[in-house]
């Protein structure tokens, strides 16, 4: 540590702040659109069936021209729209709250459903003693809270995690792989960044988009059902049945394009915050180079990314590199693509060159335990 | 009219400089709070010191003068922490603890190098995970001296520029040293001669 870093931490922090906050604000935008529309289409509605009464009562047939969209809006109750589109932010936010209190567990419990074994600071494995001290030594260096040390056995590939919303209740896990392919350095540089996601609040930021997702889910929901209710009543009064029907479709519709919508963008805002991660862990440890080591590391062992566990869905953003997939360039990765990352840590990281970026697992290892009791 | 004019002026005067001087204790508590870690930590390590000289003793018979070195180093170095401990940011005080924690990190550093010619000394387990706690105590040292250079950078910018710099100037607020330990590299280099 303290060797000169070429790498410009706060340059890096600043931009992938800038660019969350772009996409945050994209996806409540979305959110009040969503709410507006079903609003307005609501006030339309109502103009619409009072007028088709009114004619209805006066004549036998309504007009087409009294119809036309500029008289509907024109008629429209503009207090039904904006109570109509309260209604609808409010379903959309009580569902997310809902959501977010009954996934927002601690930490320690996460990573046990992941199958993780707590290390503490009286183990006697030279490995996870050394574990142990590196994440204590990040806590100094973030000036955070000793956060609760996992070790997931039986898992051969390089993977790490942090769980929890606060960083007091938070818990980071290293696979057994990672604690014995990675040098000590390189473990600090991993440790740093799952320390990054806990104290620049990541868990805690993919929750709410988590919980937004679900309360446009539940707009989506609430459309089928309104559907649903108007087939199964028949059409008793044509007018509630069309209301019905075209307030079911549209929720259907904008709930659907909404979901859509903020899976990419949740997954944008996660690809944002991994830059960040990586920035904010370099500016621990002041020693970008290891970090960029452990990740060609995990590009050598392919295989070592992927996570055997069902619960993997669920913490997907908090993996160090994409539990899930290979393919980790698309719009719906959470993780950029490795080679981008090194590349933002080391600028003159070339794949056809670099020695770590082909080296076997075995090799990895032997390095690996230089330093410790055999 | 005039009154309230005035009377409004010093107000926000008064405001404004209790701002100033706020900003200014918030941040000299944070740097002295960063220092309370480095004291923390090097203790820790000097109370590792003669749990290691013991270990290595059986062993490296022939580095007695080495051994004792070290140990004085220690004793000195620890000194000199117990003589900071109450006054972060004073020069005299930093400077004493960087020279002592330097050439205590400079014999340690020669100490681990000896022990290469010690292949037995090197497979025991004790002096392995000695070495390992060691490794980590010299970590967290210097993340905390960087957080606490961090904070005494920020607190000294603070001193330094207007408009604070007048504040600090009529309560009495002196600029905090850095700390840097000479022979840095020695310590740095020291966990790692035993490869």
């Amino acid at each position: 540590m303290n060797r000169p870093a070429s790498f410009n931490f706060a340059e890096h922090q600043r931009r992938a702040r800038r660019q969350t906050m772009l996409l945050v604000a994209a996806f409540l935008a979305i959110t009040l659109v969503i709410a507006a529309a079903i609003g307005l289409l609501a006030g339309v509605m109502l103009a619409a069936g009072d007028q088709a009464g009114a004619t209805q009562q006066q004549t036998t047939a309504p007009g087409p021209e009294s119809m036309s969209p500029a008289s509907l809006l024109q008629a429209m109750d503009y207090e039904v729209a904006v109570i109509a589109g309260l209604l609808v932010l409010g379903v959309i936010l009580l569902a997310a709250g809902i959501r977010s209190l009954m996934l927002g567990s601690d930490g320690a419990n996460v990573a046990k459903s992941l199958g993780g074994k707590e290390v503490t600071r009286d183990s006697t494995n030279p490995s996870h003693r050394r574990y142990f001290n590196v994440v204590e030594e990040i806590a100094i260096a973030a000036n955070q809270p000793m956060p609760r040390v996992f070790v997931i056995k039986h898992e051969q590939g390089i993977n790490a995690f942090a769980a929890g919303l606060r960083p007091e209740t938070a818990a980071i896990g290293m696979t057994h792989g990672a604690l014995a392919s990675l040098d000590r350095d390189e473990l600090t540089g991993v440790v740093a960044h799952e320390f990054a996601h806990i104290s620049n609040g990541d868990m805690r930021l993919n929750l709410r988009l988590m919980a937004m997702i679900f309360g446009l889910v539940a707009l989506y929901v609430a459309g089928r059902m309104a559907m649903r209710a108007t087939l199964l009543r028949g059409n008793r009064d044509q007018r509630a049945a069309m209301a019905g029907m075209a307030i079911g479709l549209a929720l259907i519709v904008l709930g659907g394009l909404g979901m859509f919508a903020g899976r990419l963008l949740q997954a944008g805002v996660s690809r944002r915050r991994e830059y960040l991660a990586d920035a904010t862990g370099a500016q621990f440890t002041r020693n970008p180079e290891a970090l960029a080591r452990a990740l060609k590391k995990i590009g050598a062992l392919q295989r070592g990314e992927r996570l055997g566990n069902p619960h993997g869905e669920e913490v997907r953003h908090m993996l160090f590199a994409d539990g899930l997939s290979l393919n980790a360039a698309g719009l719906t990765a959470t993780h950029p693509p490795l080679v981008r990352r090194i590349q933002a840590l080391d600028p003159a990281f070339d794949p056809e060159t670099d020695p770590v970026w082909s080296m076997s697992q075995r090799d990895m290892m032997k390095q690996a335990r230089v330093g410790l009791p055999r | 009219m005039e009154l309230i004019i005035i009377l409004v002026v010093l107000i926000g005067l008064g405001a404004f400089v209790a701002m100033l001087y706020n900003r200014l204790v918030r941040l000299r508590n944070a740097y002295k709070n960063a220092f309370a870690q480095i004291d923390v930590q090097l203790k820790r390590r000097h109370d590792l010191i003669p749990n290691l000289v013991e270990s290595v003793r059986g062993y490296m018979t022939h580095e007695r003068e080495t051994l004792t070195a070290v140990i004085e180093a220690r004793n000195q170095a620890e000194s000199a922490r117990q003589q900071a401990s109450g006054q972060a940011g004073e020069a005299g005080a930093m400077a004493e603890l960087s020279r002592a924690e330097g050439s205590l990190g400079g014999v340690l550093g020669r100490l681990f190098a000896l022990s290469e010619a010690y292949p037995d000394l090197k497979a025991s387990e004790n002096f392995q995970s000695l070495q390992e706690e060691l490794t980590s105590t010299e970590n967290r040292v210097a993340y905390a001296r960087q957080a606490y250079n961090d904070g005494a950078l920020n607190y000294n910018n603070a001193v330094q520029t207007v408009p604070s710099n007048l504040i600090a100037g009529m309560f009495g607020f002196q600029p905090a040293t850095m700390l840097e330990f000479e022979d840095r590299e020695a310590i740095q280099q020291a966990p790692e001669v035993s490869f």
